[in-house]
């Protein structure tokens, strides 16, 4: 009796070139143009200033997108979502403003006192080193391990909590976002200097020098359009694809039903810890890009408010609907550019969106559905479709 | 080694003061159709929580196919082999019939992160037999033309279907049916009968059936276990425990339970 | 030793109002089984209205200058504001909470983070001016505007002893009595409501179940209503205490007060959260936690990391106390464990 699924797999192999056609080169193609295109035609076009709201607007899809996961998918209610973001943030940008200051910027072959008072570490912006100076590249594995650290924390906060019943994640997560800040504000203060930084040891760094409460400034604005939208369409790849998944849809009834999940041999625990901790990584990674997006960050960026405009547009879009959750960020995220006059209010507005949301819609916007399902059309040949697959 | 399936001995659990399940003891065979019957509050619905591992056993044990199962969770209970639908239905209502399925056919997948996300052949392929198994088991309960459909939009009978459709799909060697004919209608009744003496033949698997229609519960099973108030008070074939003064006492003055 | 009894007092003082605080988030949970995300919220309110109450009051005294304002103030002060978030906590339920009775409880608990983020920044609008100072300048405002204010002082003072002193002495100031004597009075009459009275005896039986509790002939609305509104009121004399022994007020929906929220629920939920006696309990622990980390952090740690930040991570104690708790005991310390029905 057992086995039969198992037996089933290997008569269904796809081929290993399709395969990776359709998995890795397919995403990395598209991303990769649609990057291209922010950068080339749609930063030029829409101007300097739009353009770098543009890359406020790519951070905030890509926070939503990872929340979604969690929130959405899962169920489960993270409210310390920036504290992931801070954490990425600050680990990138200590990684890449350190390991500059420690060299010559081989992009620009300057020293790092000349090359910041002249801003050349902006090398981005002058165009000429497209994708070939060294420090982009190191932005990306700063990013890599800001993520990966962040998905670290996510595991060390989410396993207590998970195990318990939902409210408790939420207490937790809130806590763990706050005291990411207290923390924050208590590190030493930037170091500027580079013989002062040779001069450090490794004691020196037991509390790292990333500015306390005044933030960390100076990072090398690499973070580009194209590297921003490139990393927001390889994130809703991966979200879509964890949507389409058994892991997925283990995700998915966990929020649905948590005892018939069980019953059904879905390991609560660890899908519900997996979700947080791929959530968290995500997060981490679009806070080290924003972190180099030319921003000062400070330890603000770990406190709840910024949790909180997470959560609204997961929980407006649709908590489970991607499309849902993108389209929400990019409005919320550029409405509040155009009402700069009542940004008092802004707010006062989310939160009566959120309790009016609650009693009418309670599924948000699009629920857990996407928006192309909600086209009459497709609906139906989609369900058609389902059905003769096999 | 225990000569049965599903050899559950002495089992019981109280809260409180209150002894929901006092030493219950059922021995399934492979291929056997036992029935667990009782009036309301007896400690039926609870016996299967401690089967199914959703409560802890404080006394007693769970052995499956000689495997000892009684201190495991229950998502390793379910891999184990034991799968079971719910007296209060309960379906993934958001999720489309087909992916209730597919989830089930869960615990026997391997998934990992990496191959999610980056759609490796090991990845695609399971995903295309859990789809193909799982139309294979809409197909047994023809359920097949409603795969698309969202799991809350079907009717309370389908509804039902689906529930031990979906347990099917975890690949069971012992299925728990918790009321499985609640609600149904006389016709519809006869046709679950049929099904499950079918899925039993097909699938090769024992059947603990929890039910209240006593002509269904007479009809199919070859032994049958009486429980009030926690304790089982009789023990035997259908027509034993149809001539057992005990079983008639306990169910006097008992309405509501037809 | 003056030194640890100094810090006991302080810890006294802090843990009724955490455990103030607390009661509300525990009586709410025990009811609806949800976190109400808002009640930090209304323990600012009652923080809030205090100030703009005295400074009111004393402004309309037109006391001599250097005089201090009578006694009578305070307790005038402390139950205006129970009234006023008492009604804020009416309102907040029948409006926010009870259209979702039947809803999913994230579905709640959202609605409670909305509720919370519309208290917050309605609180730091900029407001009308409701009192002011002899030369015309505005003093008070409803709403009370974005900025941080200071809260008149209502008690004397004891001066502080002489550092120099041979035998350093403990001070006790009177807000420090005054907290704790009023804090033990609410709780007293809480626990006498809730085990002692009929009423208390029909929350109970909500909270144990609902739907049979309706059934026994219960108005469960009611009973939901006036837990909330008590939870609410308990709040409000916490914010006014607060207030007195921490004058600088920030504005609403500043940090701090996130974190002083977080913490009064991390006392309800190390107590047992559900349980009365157990937030109270979990009061006084936290409070005391929190100081004596910062006491010991300052003390020991602090000379070795060549640091001085002992008294800022107070928060990060508290925080380390409920991962160990929701690791040992997820049920708190005088919490029973739920089961879910299957």
């Amino acid at each position: 009796m057992s086995g039969e699924l198992q037996q089933l797999v290997p008569t269904m192999m796809p081929s290993a070139a399709r395969a990776l056609l359709k998995g890795v080169a397919l995403p990395v193609a598209s991303a990769l143009v649609l990057g291209l295109v922010m950068q080339f035609v749609v930063g030029p076009a829409i101007g300097a200033y739009p353009a770098s709201v543009a890359l406020q607007v790519g951070i905030s899809v890509m926070l939503a997108v990872s929340l979604n996961i969690v929130n959405g998918y899962t169920g489960q209610f993270s409210i310390g979502h920036a504290g992931f973001f801070a954490v990425g943030a600050y680990v990138g940008a200590g990684i890449s403003y350190y390991a500059a200051l420690s060299g010559i910027d081989p992009a620009s072959g300057q020293q790092p006192s000349q090359a910041l008072s002249n801003g050349a570490w902006l090398v981005w912006n002058d165009g000429q080193n497209f994708l070939f100076s060294y420090g982009e590249w190191r932005m990306i594995l700063a990013s890599i391990v800001g993520g990966c650290v962040a998905a670290g924390l996510g595991y060390i906060v989410g396993l207590p909590s998970l195990r318990l019943r939902g409210d408790y994640l939420a207490i937790v997560t809130l806590g763990f976002g706050e005291i990411t800040r207290v923390l924050l504000t208590q590190t030493k203060p930037q170091i500027f200097d580079r013989d002062e930084l040779a001069a450090t040891h490794a004691k020196d760094w037991v509390i790292p020098p990333m500015g306390g409460a005044t933030g960390f400034s100076d990072i090398p604005a690499y973070a580009s359009l194209m590297w921003v939208w490139f990393f927001v369409a390889v994130m809703i790849f991966f979200a879509y694809r964890v949507k389409q998944s058994s892991t997925g849809r283990a995700l998915l009834s966990i929020r649905e039903d948590e005892i018939a999940a069980r019953s059904m041999g879905v390991n609560i625990t660890k899908y519900k810890v997996r979700a947080f901790v791929l959530a968290a990584g995500l997060a981490g990674l679009a806070g080290s890009l924003y972190a180099h997006t030319g921003q000062v960050i400070r330890p603000q960026e770990a406190g709840f408010q910024r949790s909180f405009e997470v959560i609204i547009f997961v929980v407006l879009g649709g908590m489970g609907s991607i499309s849902g959750v993108v389209l929400a960020a990019i409005i919320l995220s550029i409405l509040p550019e155009a009402l700069r006059d009542l940004s008092e209010y802004r707010l006062i507005v989310y939160a009566l969106l959120l309790i009016l949301m609650m009693i009418v819609r309670p599924k948000g916007l699009f629920g857990v559905r996407e928006i192309w399902e909600f086209w009459p059309f497709t609906r139906a040949k989609k369900s058609e479709k389902k059905v003769i697959t096999p | 080694m225990s000569d049965y399936l599903l050899d559950v001995r002495g089992i019981g659990i109280s809260f409180g003061g209150l002894k929901a399940c006092d030493g219950l003891t059922v021995q399934i065979p492979t291929g056997g159709l036992h029935g667990l019957i009782g009036p309301n509050g007896a400690g039926k619905t609870t016996a299967f929580n401690l089967i199914t591992g959703v409560y802890r056993t404080q006394m007693g044990s769970v052995t499956l196919d000689g495997v000892k199962v009684d201190h495991l969770r229950p998502h390793e209970i379910a891999k184990a082999g034991l799968s079971r639908t719910f007296q209060n239905i309960r379906l993934f209502s958001e999720l489309s019939v087909l992916d209730n399925v597919k989830l089930a056919c869960h615990c026997r997948g391997r998934h990992t992160l990496l191959g999610t996300l980056l759609r490796t052949p090991r990845f695609v392929a399971q995903e295309r037999a859990m789809t193909a198994r799982a139309i294979e088991m809409l197909d047994v309960f023809s359920l097949q033309h409603l795969a698309g459909e969202q799991a809350k939009n079907l009717p309370y009978g389908d509804q039902r279907r689906l529930e031990i459709c979906r347990a099917l799909a975890t690949e069971p060697k012992v299925l728990l049916l918790d009321e499985p004919a609640a609600g149904m209608n006389p016709s519809e009744k006869k046709a679950l009968a049929q099904s499950i003496k079918l899925i039993r033949e097909q699938f090769k698997l024992a059947v603990l059936l929890i039910e209240h229609d006593m002509g269904l519960v007479m009809d199919i099973c070859e032994k049958i276990t009486v429980l009030d108030h926690g304790c089982t008070i009789a023990h035997g074939t259908p027509s034993e425990i149809q001539n057992n003064p005990k079983v008639q006492e306990a169910y006097l003055g008992e309405p509501a339970t037809a | 030793m003056a030194e640890l009894l100094q810090i006991m007092v302080a810890v006294v003082a802090v843990g009724s109002l955490y455990a103030l605080i607390a009661l509300g988030y525990t009586m709410v949970y025990g009811i609806l089984k949800f976190i109400n995300f808002a009640h930090s919220d209304v323990f600012v309110l009652g923080a809030w209205v205090s100030l703009v109450l005295s400074v009111m009051i004393i402004s309309a005294l037109k006391l001599a200058p250097g005089s201090s304002p009578p006694l009578w103030i305070a307790p005038l002060v402390l139950i205006a504001a129970m009234v006023v978030c008492g009604l804020v906590g009416f309102a907040i339920e029948r409006l926010a909470y009870k259209p979702l009775r039947k809803a999913p409880r994230l579905n709640v608990l959202i609605t409670a983070i909305g509720v919370s983020l519309l208290l917050q920044n309605v609180g730091q609008l900029t407001g009308f001016a409701v009192a002011k100072d002899d030369d015309g300048k505005t003093i008070a405002t409803v709403p009370f505007g974005p900025s941080p204010k200071r809260m008149p002082s209502l008690l004397p003072e004891t001066a502080a002893p002489d550092p120099n002193l041979a035998k350093p002495l403990v001070l006790i100031q009177p807000v420090d009595v005054f907290i704790f004597v009023s804090a033990i009075v609410l709780m007293v009459g809480l626990q006498y409501l809730v085990f002692r009275t009929k009423f208390g005896a029909a929350m109970r039986a909500v909270s144990f179940n609902t739907e049979t509790a309706a059934l026994m002939g219960i108005r469960v609305d009611r009973v939901i209503s006036v837990t909330f509104v008590t939870g609410a009121m308990l709040a409000a004399a916490a914010g006014f205490m607060y207030a007195l022994k921490y004058p600088g007020l920030n504005q609403t929906a500043h940090e701090t007060w996130v974190l002083l929220g977080l913490k009064a629920f991390v006392a309800a939920v190390v107590g047992g959260i559900g349980n009365v006696r157990g937030a109270v309990l979990g009061g006084f622990l936290i409070a005391f936690i929190e100081f004596m980390g910062m006491y010991c952090f300052s003390k020991y740690l602090d000379p070795v990391l060549h640091t001085n930040m002992g008294t800022n991570l107070r928060d990060v104690y508290v925080f380390a106390m409920l991962i160990f708790v929701l690791l040992v005991r997820p049920a708190g310390i005088l919490g029973s464990q739920l089961k879910e029905k299957v």
